[in-house]
Formats: structure tokens, C-alpha cells, sequence
């Protein structure tokens, strides 16, 4: 995997363009791909899958009317929601209420410039991928603040701020946890630590056992699992929308195209999660017999799956619980676990 | 306050408990001008400046603890405020407080600054009949706008006058805001009318400070629907039944109806047929699981914040429950089944299939049961959010006139089925449940095991039913076209509603329509304590601490 070329030049190669202004236009491309992919994605998460999950879970039918299997749904909801009054509400902060949804969806977007999805389909692979993708990542909680500060009400602030207090306590669980498997791998690269993964760790009657980091380092997979809960919002720490307490959080005045970008922005976080999950601890692209971009799309659906269960099982926690489970407990897990791993890595002379 | 003697009538029988009349009166001494009999307990007509005395003395020299209701009415000469007192330990202990004023200068003396519930209904007296209440905290209209003119249950009010409150002119919740000073550090929130959690169209005004509530002031009347103003417009027979069911529509309409029929029963002295006791237990307690399960299920979706696994598995055993009541009743949710006297009729044919699936059901339900406290009360995360929030003291319980599952849950073993028995409860085998926490999770626990409680009621009914000789299924006793009770008799009766004690105080007037006809609602009591179970706490447990109150709007405004 590391020796694949990136999605640009493979477009640039293909249609034989070279030069600033073919780079550029093969980098346009590429990135309107892979945008394109996960925007698919999203469109099938949001108005549909999610519904039928859902309803899955809790003894329902869920969309079934419109198309096979409710699929014409998709089509509905979009036309529904882009026709929609925009209405912005009195007192409002204009530049950050605007900007609010494009920084959130955005940054969402961002993120997957670095994953390697398989089948060459990377769009870029710098020595500092992993790096990035966390940092464009926590711009999410930015947009989230600019929205709730902006919109002039006190549901969204609420919102807004739990937001904020939520992200700063568990990203760094979060970078941490990632920071043991870059012990690993040694290197903050996507494509090592994919390479990394994809020797053999053992094998049991005759089936190979890749040495994803979830089996080798499950404690610290667990970690990341639920941090990743709480960094996308999803219960039990979805306290930043916590539609019964503070009606909405920081989207309660959003409508419209806004609302379809917030609502878009936090499926493309979700799978962003799921894509940095499956990168970092389930071998990337890797799997048998199927190609790799199925593979790492069935590993992000799994991921959406397992937050979709939980928002239909567990009760949310409370603020401050979140905030003390973030500082006292997962933040000093995640220490250990780095720690640890370091130790241990240094003993067996790795 | 003319005496039977003048009017040269018998006084009717009162059926005070083991009151002992002339001790309370010589305890209460010069304050009692005179003595009436109501048809449930002495009734003392006290001085309107001894209200807190009389009050007081009442409730710690003779142990009345419970200030279950204040009923306010106007008479062609004066206006009168009657509390009716309890005891939490029996309430067929009760006596009332008759307090006369004058109509030129309708002034009494308050009894909040002894029961704290007297607040809410006082000011309930003072909005809709419009006795003003002297040392009152906050006397300000409860149920209509601040701006209304005149007190509709009062005898002057012009009834075809109609009056639009504009929006502009009502209080804007918006307005300013509503910083404390330059310095304050608190906001104000408005929680409701129209906010996800609740469960109907209730507005909580909110300081907070921070996250934390600071203060919680509950305004409700958002739908009064002048339910006793209907009931006074309707004759006792057969037009005041319907509107019960609109009280808790959760669906507890059949114990709704049944605290009318308890009360006007018991004023035209009817006899109900045992066989029709028997269907009235079943059904009402029905009722009380499709409420139950409502309410365990309303409480974890403020918990889990979307629909989730518990709130449908909620809603779809509830709906099993509406379906058997729909063959009962023949219809779903504004049942209109019971009749003074009786049941409107009998069990549906087929009986067998009818009660087989009475039994299908209650066969499935212990599972059920055990699925929820899975999914929900075994739950960690579940328990430590309802563990320790909204807790209420049972002093405060008492206090603030709570009744039902939430004193039950603050370890009060207080429920009028077993404690005043009525219908059938008396004859059959089930236990009250209480539990000491006091807190949002015992009254979840309270509500769950209640389920069971009333499935063994059910199940004993069921069984009766099934062996009860053909020829004495009679479902409704002898009662005359026309009701006129006497002129002057009066009663308050309560039933223990899905959310607690719920009352209704009839005073006849020789008419076949009741002169005044007041509804003590459980959850309008149980709701003004949620200022003492929810200060200092975040707001999270504010909504829990709401959905654990389990009120139903339509029976608070009413």
C-alpha cells in the first residue's frame, strides 16, 4: 500500500495531462472524487440508513413508501430540506451564523484528503497525515461554537458551549490513544501505518491473523471507540444536541440549506471517525477476496452502525459526567495506555 | 352556611373516619363560628383571619398532614374557601375548613405559609373565583393570562363576553434579557411552552447559573380548557362523563371517570352492583398500566433524548393495552364507559376470547418487564442519572400535597385504593409499593413494579368475571333519569389516579346539574414541588426530575 500513487497523479497519468495546470486540474478531480464518494455516502447515512437502523433497533418499519425499500426517500428528503425558508433569526451574528455550517461540513470533508480508502484512492499522503487529520478534524468544534455563539439564542449557546467543553476533553484521550499506535508504526504517515498492519501477527488453524492494531493493541482500540463517541456527538454524549434538555444545541436555529450542512457536516464526522478508526486499528483498505475501497467502506458503516446502536440503547450522561469521565477518566486511561505501550515496546526491544 | 336546622332538614351522615367532631372543635376554639356536615367529614366554618391557626393547630395537635384541596366558590352572599384536610397515615380521617368572606370584600386569610401546596391552590381560587388571599407569597393568576378581566367562576362574570388575549399584550416571555443586575451572573431561560420535553404545553421559567438551575418557577394553564365550568354546565346523569376523560389522557380515563362517579355516587346515594365494581377495577387498572408504561416511557426519552429502543418498546406494550381497552370501552383514549351506577356494558362478546387475550397479555408482561429493566434500570450510565436527582424529602412530599407514584417513591405508603377503599381493591390481593429513595430512579422503580401490581389486580378480576353466575351480571344499578340532589349536600371523594390522588369536590344545589363541581388534580400538586426537587441541580435533571413527575397537562390546567 505504501508504494501506491496518489489519486492525482494517477488521473493526471491517465488522461496524459502534465504540467501546473494538468496537476491542478487532476488534484480538482481527484478531490471532487473523493468528495463525491463520501457526499454519496452521507446522502444514503442521513435521510436513509439511518432511519432503517434506527427503526431496526426499536421495533419500527421506518421509510418504506417512496422506491424499493424507501430509497426514493434520499431524493424527497434533499428536495424537502433544500426548499425550505432560510430563516435567520433577529440578532443574529451574521458572517459567524453563515460560516458556522460550511466550517463544520467542511472540516469534516477535509479529513479524508489523507485516509488511504483503497484501490488508490488517496489523495494525498504526507509525513504528518495523521497530524492532520485531527487537526482539521477539531476546526468541527469551532463551526460548532461559531453556531451556537451566533444564533442568538440561548438553547444554542448552551449547546455551543458543551460542544467546546466536550471536543477539548476528549480529543486529547483521543490523540493520545492515537499517539500508541504511532509507537507502532513510527511514523505519523497513513500509509505506513497502514503498511504497518499488514504483517502477519499470527495464525490460528490456518487463518492468517493480520496485525491490526485493535488486536494488538485492543485496550487502546476500546479507548478510541469511545472517545470517538463523544468527539462526533453521538450518545451517550450527544449533550451538545441533547434535543431534550437544550432543544437542538447549537443547530436549534438553523434551517434550510444551513441545517441540510450541519446535518451533513455531523454524518461526514461520523464517517471520518469510522475512516480514522478503521485506519488506525483495523488495517485500513486491507480484507480478503473483496477490493480494498469495499472493505474500508463495509469498516466505516460498521463504525456508523456501532454509534447508530448507541444512540438507540444508552442514555445520555450528563455534562459535567461527560466532563469528568473525559478528565478523570479517559484522559489518565489514555496516559496509561500510552505510557504502557511505550514501556513495553521498549522491553521487547521493538 | 344556613344550618339544616333552619332549612329544617336531616343533616346528612358524614363518613369522617374515626374523627372525633367535638374534640377538633373544642381544639379549635373560638375560631369556629359554626359546624356544617359535609358527606365526607365535619366540615368547621372558621374566621377568615384564623385560617393559619386553625390550620395550624389542625395539622400538628390533630395530625391533618394533608392539605388535599382548596375548593373556592361563590355564593349568593358570600364566598367561601374549603380546605379539605387528610391524613397521609388514613385518609378516611379528614375534616374541612369552611372559611366564609363577604362578597363586598372578598378577603381571607392564606394557608400557604402553612401548607406550602395551599399556594398554587389558592392562587387557583383567587384567578378563577376571585377570593383574595391575604399573606399570600405570590398571588397572581395561575391559569389565565395576566391580563384577563374578572373571575369566571365567580356569579357576576358575564360568560358570553368573549375576551382575546393578544399576544402583544400578555407577558412576553421574551422581553429584555432578563439579566438579574449588571453583576448577575445568571441567565434566564424559558423552557416551554413548546420545547421537546414537556410532555405537553407547560412553560418552566429557568434562572440558571451556569448550567445549574437556580430557580424554577412552573407556569401552567397553557391548556385550561375550563374543564369545571363544563362539568357545572352538565347534568350529573350523563353529560358530565365525557369530560373526565380529557383530564389525564394518558389514557387514565376510566379512573377519571371513576372519581366523578365516586363523588356523585356517594352525593345521590347510589349503590354500584358488585359484577359492575368488578369491570370498573379491571378497566381503571388497565388504565393504569397504559399510563405507567407511558410514563416509563416518556421518562427514558428524556433521558436518551431521541426515540429510542425504550420509548418504543414502551409504546408498543401500551399498545396492547389501548387495544383491550378499546374492546372494553370502544374507544381508545376518551373512553366514556362508566355510568353512575354502574358500567356502560358488559364485557364484549365473546367474553372468553375478550379475556383470553386479557390473559395473553398479562402472561407476556413479566417478560416485558424484565426486558425494560435490561435495557434501562440495570443500565449504568441510566442509574447514574436518576440515582440521587430530583430528590424530595418526604417531609416536602407532604408538604406540597404529593400524592401517587412520586410520594410513593419518596417512601409515603399513601394510596387511597387500599387506604380509602372504593370499587373493588378491598376484596382483592395486591400490595402498595413504596420506595425510600425519593429520588428520579425510585420513582421510575415505584412505576415499573406497579405494573405488576395492577397485572395481579387484573388477573384476580379476570378470574372473577369468568365465574360469575350469568344471571347476576348485572352492570348497573337502579338510578333515576333525572338527578337532583339535595340542595346544600356536598362531598369531595378522591381515587387514586395513575398520577395520585384525584378529587372531586360536588356541591348540589337542588338542580340537576352540580352548583359547583372542583377537580383536585395529582399532578397539578405534584408539579409545584418541582422547584423543591430541582434547584441546584443541571438543567438534565431538571427535565428528568419533570418526566419522573410524569404530569399530563390536560390534567393540570384542566
Amino acid at each position: 500500500m505504501a508504494t501506491a500513487t496518489p489519486l492525482p497523479d494517477t488521473i493526471s497519468d491517465l488522461l496524459g495531462i502534465g504540467g501546473l495546470a494538468g496537476e491542478l486540474l487532476s488534484m480538482l478531480l481527484a478531490a471532487a472524487l473523493v468528495g463525491t464518494i463520501m457526499l454519496t455516502m452521507t446522502a444514503f447515512a442521513g435521510p436513509w440508513a439511518k432511519r432503517k437502523i434506527t427503526a431496526a433497533f426499536t421495533d419500527r418499519i421506518s421509510v418504506n413508501r417512496i422506491g424499493p425499500m424507501g430509497l426514493g426517500t434520499i431524493i424527497v428528503d434533499a428536495v424537502r430540506l433544500l426548499s425550505k425558508e432560510l430563516i435567520i433569526p433577529e440578532g443574529s451574528d451574521r458572517p459567524a451564523y453563515d460560516l458556522a455550517p460550511v466550517v463544520l461540513a467542511g472540516s469534516a470533508i477535509l479529513g479524508f484528503a489523507v485516509i488511504p480508502m483503497g484501490n488508490g484512492i488517496h489523495l494525498a499522503d504526507p509525513e504528518t497525515g495523521l497530524v492532520f487529520v485531527f487537526a482539521v478534524a477539531s476546526i468541527a468544534s469551532l463551526g460548532l461554537l461559531m453556531g451556537g455563539y451566533a444564533s442568538n439564542n440561548k438553547y444554542s449557546l448552551l449547546g455551543g458551549l458543551r460542544a467546546v467543553a466536550q471536543n477539548i476533553a476528549y480529543e486529547i484521550p483521543l490523540v493520545v490513544t492515537a499517539a500508541s499506535v504511532v509507537l507502532f508504526t513510527e511514523s505519523l504517515q497513513m500509509s505506513e501505518i497502514v503498511a504497518a498492519q499488514s504483517v502477519e501477527l499470527a495464525t490460528i488453524a490456518g487463518i492468517r491473523i493480520p496485525a491490526w492494531f485493535a488486536f494488538v493493541n485492543p485496550f487502546a482500540f476500546v479507548l478510541f471507540m469511545v472517545a470517538n463517541l463523544a468527539e462526533v456527538g453521538r450518545n451517550p454524549f450527544d449533550t451538545p444536541e441533547a434535543p431534550t434538555e437544550i432543544v437542538g444545541g447549537y443547530q436549534t436555529e438553523y434551517s434550510s440549506v444551513y441545517f441540510v450542512l450541519f446535518y451533513l457536516g455531523e454524518f461526514v464526522h461520523i464517517f471520518l471517525g469510522g475512516a480514522i478508526i478503521a485506519t488506525l486499528f483495523l488495517g485500513g483498505p486491507a480484507g480478503p477476496f473483496l477490493p480494498g475501497f469495499v472493505w474500508f467502506t463495509i469498516k466505516i458503516w460498521a463504525v456508523f452502525l456501532f454509534t447508530q446502536w448507541c444512540r438507540s440503547a444508552v442514555p445520555r450522561v450528563r455534562i459535567d459526567q461527560i466532563i469528568e469521565i473525559g478528565w478523570k477518566g479517559l484522559l489518565v486511561l489514555s496516559f496509561a495506555n500510552l505510557v504502557l505501550t511505550a514501556v513495553i515496546l521498549g522491553v521487547l526491544g521493538l | 352556611m344556613s344550618t339544616y336546622d333552619e332549612r329544617n332538614v336531616e343533616p346528612p351522615t358524614t363518613d369522617a373516619g374515626d374523627v372525633d367532631g367535638d374534640a377538633i372543635e373544642e381544639l379549635l376554639g373560638d375560631h369556629v363560628l359554626d359546624r356544617e356536615q359535609h358527606l365526607n367529614a365535619d366540615a368547621y366554618v372558621v374566621r377568615a383571619d384564623a385560617v393559619q391557626d386553625v390550620l395550624r393547630t389542625l395539622r400538628e395537635e390533630a395530625g391533618f398532614d394533608h392539605l388535599s384541596c382548596v375548593t373556592a366558590e361563590e355564593h349568593e352572599d358570600r364566598f367561601e374557601s374549603i380546605y379539605h384536610l387528610k391524613q397521609y397515615d388514613d385518609p378516611t380521617n379528614e375534616v374541612s375548613v369552611v372559611v366564609p368572606t363577604s362578597r363586598e370584600e372578598p378577603v381571607s386569610e392564606s394557608g400557604a405559609p402553612v401548607f406550602r401546596t395551599a399556594d398554587w391552590h389558592e392562587r387557583e381560587a383567587y384567578d378563577l373565583v376571585g377570593i383574595e388571599y391575604d399573606d399570600h407569597p405570590n398571588l397572581e393568576r395561575i391559569l389565565l393570562p395576566d391580563t384577563w378581566q374578572g373571575h369566571p367562576l365567580g356569579l357576576d362574570y358575564n360568560q358570553d363576553k368573549p375576551q382575546i388575549v393578544t399576544f402583544e399584550e400578555n407577558a412576553n416571555p421574551l422581553e429584555g434579557d432578563h439579566r438579574g443586575g449588571e453583576d448577575s451572573d445568571t441567565m434566564y431561560l424559558n423552557i416551554g411552552p413548546h420545547h421537546p420535553a414537556t410532555h405537553g404545553v407547560l412553560h418552566v421559567e429557568t434562572v440558571l447559573d451556569g448550567e445549574q438551575v437556580a430557580d424554577v418557577n412552573p407556569d401552567i394553564g397553557y391548556l385550561h380548557r375550563c374543564e369545571e365550568q363544563m362539568a357545572q354546565k352538565g347534568t350529573y346523569r350523563y353529560q358530565i362523563m365525557p369530560y373526565p376523560d380529557r383530564w389525564d389522557y394518558g389514557p387514565g380515563g376510566i379512573i377519571n371517570e371513576w372519581a366523578y362517579a365516586r363523588a356523585a355516587e356517594d352525593l345521590a346515594d347510589i349503590e354500584v352492583p358488585e359484577y359492575a365494581q368488578v369491570i370498573r377495577t379491571m378497566g381503571a387498572e388497565m388504565c393504569r398500566i397504559a399510563c405507567h408504561l407511558l410514563a416509563t416511557a416518556t421518562f427514558a426519552l428524556d433521558l436518551y433524548g431521541d426515540f429510542t429502543a425504550i420509548f418504543m418498546y414502551g409504546m408498543r406494550d401500551r399498545e396492547i393495552v389501548q387495544n383491550l381497552l378499546e374492546d372494553l370501552t370502544g374507544q381508545r383514549m376518551m373512553f366514556n364507559f362508566l355510568r353512575l351506577g354502574g358500567v356502560v356494558w358488559d364485557i364484549p362478546e365473546p367474553r372468553e376470547e375478550y379475556f383470553e387475550n386479557v390473559r395473553d397479555f398479562l402472561d407476556e408482561l413479566p417478560a416485558k418487564l424484565d426486558e425494560y429493566h435490561d435495557l434501562i434500570t440495570e443500565n449504568e450510565i441510566f442509574q447514574s442519572r436518576c440515582v440521587d436527582t430530583g430528590y424530595l424529602d418526604p417531609e416536602v412530599a407532604k408538604d406540597y400535597g404529593v400524592t401517587g407514584p412520586v410520594a410513593r417513591g419518596s417512601g409515603i405508603d399513601y394510596d387511597v385504593r387500599r387506604d380509602d377503599p372504593y370499587g373493588y381493591y378491598d376484596e382483592l390481593d395486591w400490595d402498595v409499593v413504596t420506595e425510600d429513595g425519593g429520588d428520579n430512579f425510585s420513582r421510575l422503580l415505584v412505576r415499573m413494579r406497579e405494573i405488576e401490581q395492577s397485572a395481579r389486580i387484573i388477573e384476580q378480576c379476570v378470574d372473577l368475571l369468568e365465574d360469575w353466575p350469568e344471571d347476576e351480571r348485572e352492570i348497573q344499578a337502579n338510578v333515576p333519569r333525572t338527578l337532583k340532589p339535595e340542595a346544600g349536600k356536598e362531598t369531595y371523594r378522591t381515587v387514586e389516579g395513575a398520577k395520585g390522588e384525584l378529587g372531586i369536590y360536588i356541591r348540589a344545589d337542588g338542580t340537576e346539574k352540580p352548583g359547583r363541581f372542583k377537580i383536585r388534580s395529582p399532578a397539578f400538586s405534584n408539579l409545584s414541588a418541582l422547584q423543591e426537587m430541582s434547584t441546584g441541580e443541571y438543567i438534565p435533571d431538571l427535565i428528568a426530575t419533570l418526566g419522573s413527575l410524569d404530569v399530563i397537562l390536560g390534567e393540570v390546567d384542566r
